[in-house]
């Protein structure tokens, strides 16, 4: 049972559209640490 | 060196710019995080009130290490499309744990390592037990991560594989000696945003110049075998990353020393995040092998297939991008192993079995000490080799210390949740399926020794359970100082 084109393609893009989005997640959540005052 | 000379992608001087620029941000940075810390509780755990932000790229900067971005492409390469979804499975390590962290800061507020967990709850035998499990999987963890470091920059750069390896390691321990846990959990962050970014980039570029029509045809012609959703050895490799990655999150102090440095109510939710977030990155770094055959690209050594793609796509920024990521990914777990293993070694070992009054101070002070040993030791260890390692087995090498870590797995998973678990039960549980995993390892292959090892442990602890159920205080994980306690004699009461 082999894997389609449209079926890798579309695992793909969504895993790296995550993986665009993650690193602007962490630094909003940074700034909104940042600005409570609870970094650490 | 004839790695070096086949694949070299980066010229050395660059690589050298690189390597000098990056370690003085992070030994600046670690300084700076680090300067304020004044006790041991400071140092080893940052203060116990880290925040969402630095928790969360904390848990994602040290679950993905180099072998994340250049083994998940090596078994995409060799296993298809279930070697990158099986090595992202990775992630439920994290996302199992969170539940997990929450109830460890609930039940010992004031705990510092993993150790202290298994000795109130289980007593001396199983304590030392677990403390050598843990201690051959860090170190072994610690050297492999090492040795990785040396191959790889020698790999990509042609830099000889002592001087990358010693760069590496020397970067790491000064940072984690002069900033602890916030150094590295400060890195951490900026690591974790490097690493993804680059990660991604590539990504995107192989699919805009390849595309998933040419990757799929030039795979169906090539290596159909790849594409193939039933691949036997590919199946069984899912199963065994899954017990792989919950063994090694559940029980290494990595994660513990985490779960105790995050705010109360951060654990649940960093771990969570920080699994959900990690999920793609195993497929976004795999995926780019399927895409050799479309490209035409002879792989010499299969763990170095990522960085030649990128070369082969990006030409010498691709080369630049994969050099930062690989340090990154590095030095992201090298620090939270040193940091760890020094909190193990100084609690479990030094106050727990050497000086056992010893004094916050004298234990800050060793902390510091340990850090530095542990660098000198897992040097010599990396260093003394006869020849350059063998990249291939780079993968081999990391699933090794499945058998360890998964036998792991059903001790703490009852220790925290069943209160009738059977203290020696849980001692013995880790020595057969410890035993038994290797057995397995030898005989069968890589890919099952962290499945035997689990259900074997699984296995003997439920048997010592069913046979002899021993009540447990919860209650007595909560004391105040958890090595001022008596002596605990099994956990039974």
């Amino acid at each position: 049972m082999m894997i389609s084109a449209e079926a890798l393609g579309t695992v793909v893009v969504v895993a790296t559209a995550i993986a665009t989005l993650a690193p602007f997640l962490l630094i909003a959540l940074f700034i909104r640490d940042w600005k409570r005052g609870s970094l650490w | 060196m004839t790695i070096a000379e086949d694949v070299a992608i980066l010229p050395e001087g660059i690589a050298w710019g690189l390597l000098i620029a990056f370690g003085i941000l992070w030994v600046i940075l670690g300084w700076y995080l680090g300067r304020k810390n004044r006790t041991a509780e400071d140092h080893m755990l940052a203060g116990r009130n880290v925040g969402m932000a630095l928790a969360t790229a904390t848990a994602m900067a040290t679950w993905v290490t180099a072998n994340t971005t250049m083994t998940a492409p090596q078994l995409a390469l060799q296993l298809g499309v279930w070697g990158m979804f099986g090595y992202s499975l990775g992630a439920l390590g994290l996302i199992l744990f969170a539940p997990m962290a929450r109830r460890i800061r609930e039940l010992m507020p004031q705990g510092f390592t993993s150790g202290d967990f298994i000795r109130l709850r289980f007593g001396k035998f199983t304590w030392r037990v677990f403390l050598v499990v843990s201690l051959i999987y860090a170190f072994g963890w610690l050297v492999s991560l090492a040795m990785a470091g040396g191959v790889l920059i020698n790999a990509l750069a042609g830099i000889d594989y002592r001087v990358g390896m010693t760069v590496i390691l020397t970067v790491c321990v000064l940072y984690t000696l002069l900033g602890g846990l916030r150094a590295v959990i400060g890195t951490d962050f900026v690591q974790t945003v490097i690493i993804v970014l680059g990660v991604a980039f590539i990504a995107w570029l192989t699919i805009d110049k390849v595309g998933f029509e040419a990757i799929h045809f030039n795979l169906m012609e090539e290596r159909p075998e790849l594409l193939n959703l039933l691949f036997p050895a590919a199946i069984m490799f899912l199963f065994n990353n899954l017990f792989f990655g919950v063994g090694e999150i559940f029980h290494s102090n990595v994660w513990w020393s985490r779960a105790f440095a995050f705010g109360r109510s951060v654990g649940f939710r960093a771990y969570l995040l920080a699994g959900l977030l990690w999920l793609p990155i195993p497929i976004v770094a795999g995926f780019v092998a399927l895409a050799t055959p479309a490209l035409g690209i002879n792989v010499p050594v299969a763990d170095m297939v990522g960085p030649l793609v990128a070369a082969e796509i990006l030409g010498l920024t691709g080369a630049i991008v994969v050099f930062i990521v690989v340090f990154a990914a590095l030095a992201s777990s090298l620090d939270s192993l040193l940091a760890a293993t020094s909190d193990l070694v100084t609690r479990d070992i030094y106050r727990g079995h050497i000086r056992k009054r010893a004094s916050d101070h004298e234990q800050f002070r060793a902390t510091k000490v340990v850090v530095v040993l542990l660098g000198l030791v897992t040097w010599a260890a990396a260093s003394y080799r006869g020849e350059l390692p063998v990249i291939g087995s780079l993968a081999e090498v990391l699933y090794f210390t499945g058998a360890f870590v998964a036998s792991a797995i059903w001790p703490v998973v009852a220790g925290l949740y069943w209160r009738r678990a059977n203290p020696t039960g849980a001692g013995l549980s880790m020595v057969a399926g410890t035993t038994l995993g290797l057995v397995s390892y030898f005989t069968i292959g890589f890919y099952v020794a962290a499945l035997v090892g689990a259900a074997v442990s699984l296995a003997v602890l439920v048997l010592f359970t069913w046979l002899a159920p021993r009540d447990f205080d919860w209650r007595l994980l909560a004391e105040a100082e958890p090595h001022s306690a008596a002596p605990v004699t099994g956990g039974a009461r």
